[in-house]
């Protein structure tokens, strides 16, 4: 290294501006200065040929272990958190490397928080909407709540996206998600049409919410798991 | 060297290639034990000093989880990895002294490992008093003699808590769950498998399956809280004749089979057809008990 004989005002100037110019910032004071100082022309010229050498470097997946604990400090730190959700730890390996299972657990969030301030969410919906993307037939939608239908879009949405992430779950898993769907699919179908019958049996409905809610949080888990 | 005699060139040329031969399948064997021996099952064995209370959590993926509670103010692991597909990490917090946390993570270190290759067996002794913390999604999950905060969440596996003193949270979709004698705050979730509660000694417990069967054996706490929900399946509920507990059962398109005298109390206007609920008073009605169900039956009767 060379040894720097005399330090100047230059110097000073060179070293205050030089980060800057080497994030791309226009300072033709650095390199005005590197012309007239040896010691600080090759400082510079160090850092350039590290900066170069880096850039060659090739990409690196940090390891499983770095996901691990960067999700266990911003647990630790909760820096996020999923509503009610009973199954989402299942995706805690590989969160943050996978935006849809992201998105998804983001759309249940602001679904939690659209039901706490819905005034009027146990009102009968009588549009065919609801019923129609919940995919559960023609005459669901008539004893739809709003919280229900709600549920219904999040619950198609999320499931188009488990159906395109199902092939990569482990087998034994899939069998366990799917057998957990057919039951929920089976108990929401059978409130339907209960509810259908009796639009004013609250424990149908309590049921139907309940169901609603189990088959969201299950598909969540899913997706993640299937990003793992 | 006098008296030697010197071997044809020929002769020696095919002492040095049987030379290289010997070597090189010395170097081939070598090479194979080494192999051999990496895929080996490996097996992680320690024991770490603790707090009385530590924190100690298990993120697995397949495979048995066993935790027991002892008196030490120790954490001792056995880990069996019978695939070198995955390895196990351990944490320690703080680094030197007691701990205070110690994490056991699986790591899957190849990619296209599958099924049995994921799989980590662990056994575990804990302080009694330390709050455990378990994902195992696709292997069973035992429990035994804890006294303080555990939880255990699954996918598929079994879950069995004998002899649980603290807080027992328990979820798994599709395997069953088993709580013996827990004397803690229970709660028990699971999706098509059944709940088995024997012999609790708690004063809160929640349990709900979709298509799962519910039996609870045992009686209810004095001042206890205890709402039981299947959709589909049946539940059982059998008790003590001496039990006291208030009851409210209920179902959509079940029935209510109850075997235990009751003391019947007017019924709020419902839509449920009175063949379909049931609010009564057993003996003082000291316990609240709920029991719900959209389409199981509900059987109530008396421990014989």
């Amino acid at each position: 290294m060379k040894e720097r004989i005399a330090r100047s005002a230059g110097c000073d100037q060179f070293d205050a501006e030089l980060a800057a110019y080497l994030e791309g910032e226009s300072r033709p004071q650095v390199v005005a200065h590197a012309r007239q100082c040896g010691y600080c022309a090759a400082t510079l010229s160090d850092l350039e040929q590290i900066r170069m050498s880096a850039r060659e470097l090739p990409w690196e997946e940090p390891s499983p272990a770095v996901w691990a604990n960067l999700r266990a400090a911003l647990e630790a730190e909760d820096a996020f958190r999923v509503p009610g959700d009973r199954w989402a730890w299942l995706g805690h390996l590989g969160l943050l490397r996978h935006p849809a299972p992201v998105g998804a657990l983001a759309s249940l969030a602001i679904l939690g928080t659209l039901f706490t301030l819905s005034p009027a969410r146990l009102e009968p919906v009588r549009t065919s909407e609801a019923g129609l993307v919940a995919g559960l037939g023609e005459n669901a939608p008539a004893v739809m709540s709003v919280d229900e239908a709600a549920w219904a879009r999040t619950i198609h949405e999320l499931e188009d996206t488990y159906r395109a992430r199902e092939p990569f779950l482990e087998p034994e898993l899939k069998v366990t998600y799917r057998q957990s769907l057919d039951s929920l699919n089976g108990s929401i179908r059978e409130c339907l049409t209960s509810l259908q019958a009796e639009p004013t049996n609250t424990l149908a409905r309590d049921y139907l919410l309940d169901a609603y809610s189990q088959k969201a949080e299950l598909l969540t888990s899913a997706i993640e798991f299937s990003g793992r | 060297m006098p008296g030697r005699e010197r071997k044809p060139v020929r002769s020696r040329l095919k002492s040095t290639i049987a030379v290289r031969q010997a070597w090189k399948w010395g170097a081939f064997l070598l090479l194979s034990t080494t192999f051999l021996v990496a895929a080996e099952p490996k097996r992680l064995e320690k024991t770490i000093e603790t707090i009385q209370r530590p924190r100690v959590s298990i993120a697995n993926l397949s495979g048995q989880v066993v935790v027991k509670g002892w008196e030490k103010n120790q954490v001792h692991v056995m880990c069996n990895l019978p695939s070198n597909r995955v390895e196990v990490d351990t944490e320690v917090l703080p680094a030197a002294g007691q701990a205070e946390k110690i994490h056991f993570t699986t790591h899957v270190l190849d990619p296209l490992a599958t099924g049995a290759e994921e799989m980590a067996d662990y056994t575990l002794e804990v302080p009694a008093g330390a709050n455990v913390e378990i994902r195992n999604p696709q292997g069973s999950v035992r429990l035994e003699g804890l006294h303080s905060d555990t939880s255990v969440e699954s996918v598929g596996g079994r879950i069995v808590a004998t002899d649980v003193s603290g807080h027992l949270a328990l979820q798994t979709m599709g395997g069953d769950i088993e709580a013996i004698r827990p004397s803690g705050r229970v709660e028990a979730y699971s999706i098509t498998g059944n709940l088995h509660f024997v012999s609790p000694a708690t004063a809160k417990l929640r349990g709900s399956t979709t298509s799962g069967r519910i039996v609870y054996e045992g009686d209810f706490v004095s001042g206890g809280d205890y709402t039981l929900s299947a959709y589909s399946g049946d539940m059982d509920i059998v008790c003590p004749a001496s039990s006291s507990f208030e009851l409210n059962a209920k179902t959509v398109h079940g029935k209510v089979d109850n075997r235990l005298p009751l003391t019947s109390r007017r019924h709020a206007p419902s839509p449920l057809s009175p063949g379909n609920s049931l609010l009564g008073t057993r003996n003082t009605g000291n316990a609240t008990v709920e029991l719900r169900s959209f389409s199981g039956t509900i059987h109530i009767r008396p421990q014989l």
